[in-house]
């Protein structure tokens, strides 16, 4: 462009005069040529800069789509490592899922629980202290073996601290054999249940193997951290009348299952078929050094109603229990039960034993009503009794050589012709405000207090008071009616479902002048007089 | 009188159990399993003839509005995410529900809970039950009673529900899931994002 402007000037000067022209041309050309230099460098330099720039921001635009590519890559380099990673992940639970074992399920399903309790108590019997007493723990195992397949198990430890055995055999001019045995008192391990179900549908289910029998509401919800009393009833446990003590279970099979009855209403049945209550023997060994006298060496064996055995049955005859419940709604139930089957081992006449129970709940609110009540009747107990007699011999035989005197006794033990009685608990849960905010309440969603108020009777009707044999003939048989009457009052905290603090008073009273001792399986009292006990209990019991 | 059961009691009896377990209707018998995922909301919403469903991913800012809204009832599970669905009849909305899980004592039990338009309960059903014991929970006359609660309600047993004798921590379990459920869908629908 500055090129064109020097030619236009110099076209123009050739217009005029030809020299001067010519002198004005080359003072132009000459001042041009001084001139022009300059231009062009400044024109030079302008689009130097331009370039620059330009190459700068070319640059920039460079650099920052390098950036942007790569961060773009990292991206997704980040999330195919993310989908990788999800993918294994997903595959491996995947593989996972599918590959494992039927053993491995079965141990992930398989639910170890356990029930318990314990309790402090103070008696106005002479002979019972003030003691804590751990009564029981309970391992209770749940496992659905496979679709419509369950099993069940509880193993009981009463009192339970140690059993150990030693045994040995030695030779020492003679074989012998030294055997010891240790355990704590009272203790017992007891197989409670132990069962197998199969759903056929909910109102047929097949059960076998050590089942609950279903007699009464009792020893099917026996659960010690399921009651708000730290002692179960009379009739369950501390008489008994049913034919064996709760828990009770016997080995044997069959249906139970539930149907609905109306729009709010429904019906539950149990029917079992049972190896069954039989009379059993008991051992008792006493070594007694005397002062004065010689030294006792006694074995008792006692003759006395307990669960059936879980292996071979001594008795040809099973026994039949049922339970039927109707509850019209949720809350209430009314429930008839029977039991019936042979109680007398094959060496003695067949005789059965049969008891009904009826048993109930009714709730209004925070008021609960609940009760049992049994009747058994043990037939034919003096033949029984007689047949006894002319199988043992004698009832008792004894022998003194030098300072050691040996006896062994025979006894038949807590038969009566018929037993009955009752429990009721009337029930009232509660739970005041202020307590909300403090250590009992502030912890825990639903905690309660129930005070509760049990009521009941036992009706002995000819129970077995005095029995001697003499050469297979009965020498002695004595009989009595008898009465056992229990009060008690109740406060128990609870701070969840499974845990009851419990606090009771109990009266208990049989006839006056009689002991408790003879009536019941917990009270020591060796006194005529001491007819009543007035006893304080502190419980605990839990499950989890 | 003698006792013993004869063989042909026993023959009887067997015979009984075979012809039970070779009939056919005794297929569909108690599992379980009680609802699938698909059948659930038309247990509780019968009259509904399309459902929306939804899965809500759980965070832990809904776990904190589901635990505001339940005040002091703690759950037992977290689940990872809800399955939600919206009932409806032509196009209007009957209601939500949400499919929950609380353990018993145990084990996790699952059930699903439809919630009316005026927040309040409309009905639950059990779809899984895990536990041994307590299976009386899926009674419909003891779901019943959670027609017509709402958050504000304990749903505890002993104090607005009927409890069922040796079943208490199923029937805590499932007031606790039911309040779950009421919570989410308070968050979800009716307060949150997918408010119809």
């Amino acid at each position: 462009m500055v090129l064109k402007k020097i030619f236009w000037t110099t076209s123009i000067t050739t217009v005029r005069g030809k020299k001067e022209k010519q002198m004005k041309t080359i003072i132009v050309i000459l001042a041009s040529l001084l001139i022009l230099p300059a231009v062009c460098s400044a024109q030079e330099g302008d689009l130097a800069a331009e370039v620059r720039e330009l190459r700068a921001k070319l640059e920039r635009l460079e650099k920052k789509m390098t950036d942007e590519e790569a961060q773009k890559m990292k991206r997704a380099e980040a999330e195919r490592a993310a989908l990788t990673e999800q993918v294994k992940k997903d595959v491996m639970t995947d593989v996972a899922a599918k590959s494992q074992s039927y053993f491995g399920k079965l141990v992930e399903q398989t639910k170890v629980g356990a029930y318990g309790s314990m309790r402090y108590g103070t008696s106005s019997l002479d002979d019972l202290h003030n003691t804590f007493t751990f009564r029981r723990l309970v391992l209770t195992v749940d496992s659905p073996i496979a679709e419509r397949l369950k099993a069940n198990l509880e193993l009981e430890f009463e009192r339970f601290t140690e059993l150990e055995v030693e045994k040995r055999l030695f030779s020492s001019r003679g074989v012998g054999l030294q055997q010891a045995v240790e355990g704590t008192n009272h203790s017992e391990i007891s197989l409670e249940q132990a069962w197998m179900q199969y759903d056929i549908a909910d109102w047929l289910k097949f059960r076998a193997g050590a089942l609950l029998v279903p007699l009464g509401r009792f020893n099917i919800n026996h659960d010690d951290n399921r009651w708000d009393l730290p002692r179960r009833s009379l009739i369950d446990r501390g008489v008994p009348v049913l034919p064996s003590t709760a828990a009770w279970p016997e080995l044997g099979a069959g249906f139970l299952g539930d149907f609905s009855a109306g729009t709010t209403g429904k019906v539950s049945y149990q029917w079992y078929v049972m190896n069954g209550v039989a009379l059993d023997a008991e051992l008792e060994q006493i070594s007694q050094t005397r002062a004065g006298d010689t030294t006792k060496f006694a074995q008792e064996v006692e003759l006395r109603p307990s669960r059936g055995t879980f292996a071979d049955d001594i008795k040809s005859g099973k026994a039949l229990a049922t339970r039927w419940a109707y509850s019209p709604w949720l809350g209430d139930e009314i429930g008839v039960s029977l039991y019936w089957g042979r109680y007398t081992p094959d060496f003695l006449p067949s005789r059965p034993v049969f008891s009904l129970a009826l048993d109930g709940k009714k709730t209004w609110g925070p008021f609960e009503i609940e009760g049992q009540y049994v009747h058994t009747r043990w037939s034919g107990v003096k033949d029984v009794a007689l047949a006894f007699a002319r199988k043992a011999i004698n009832s008792e035989t004894e022998a003194e050589i030098g300072d050691v005197e040996t006896e062994v006794e025979f006894e038949l033990a807590n038969l009566a012709t018929s037993k009955q009685g009752y429990w009721v608990d009337f029930r009232y849960r509660f739970w005041p405000e202020f307590l909300g905010n403090t250590l009992l309440g502030k912890h825990f969603a639903n905690p309660q207090l129930i005070a509760t108020l049990r009521l009941e009777q036992v009706w002995f009707n000819q129970l077995i008071k005095e029995m001697a044999f003499s050469s297979t003939s009965l020498t002695q048989f004595e009989k009595e009616n008898r009465l056992l009457n229990r009060v008690t009052m109740g406060l128990t905290y609870r701070p969840v479902p499974l845990v009851a603090l419990q606090l009771a008073y109990e009266y208990t009273r049989t006839n006056r002048g009689k002991s408790l001792s003879s009536v019941t399986n917990f009270l020591t009292s060796s006194k005529d007089r001491e007819y009543f006990q007035h006893a304080v209990l502190m419980g605990l019991a839990f499950g989890f | 009188m003698d006792s013993k059961i004869s063989l042909r009691q026993i023959g009887i009896w067997l015979v009984c159990l075979a012809l039970s377990l070779g009939s056919s209707q005794f297929a569909l018998g108690q599992e379980g399993v009680f609802l699938k995922d698909e059948e659930a909301p038309k247990a509780v919403f019968p009259e509904a003839d399309s459902f929306e469903r939804k899965v809500v991913r759980s965070n832990e800012e809904i776990k904190a509005k589901i635990q505001q809204r339940m005040g002091k009832t703690k759950t037992s599970l977290w689940e990872d995410s809800y399955v939600t669905f919206v009932a409806k009849k032509g196009e209007t909305i009957l209601g939500y529900a949400a499919i929950v899980e609380e353990i018993g004592k145990h084990r996790p039990i699952t059930f699903i809970v439809g919630v009316g338009p005026d927040r309040k309960i409309k009905d639950a059903a059990l779809m899984v039950y895990r536990e041994a014991y307590g299976g009386e929970v899926r009674d419909r006359r003891f779901l019943q009673q959670y027609k017509g609660k709402q958050l504000k309600d304990p749903l505890l047993p002993y104090r607005d529900i009927q409890n069922i004798s040796g079943a208490t921590m199923s029937v805590e379990a499932i007031g606790r899931g039911s309040k779950k459920a009421l919570a989410l869908l308070e968050v979800v629908y009716f307060e949150g994002t997918e408010r119809k």
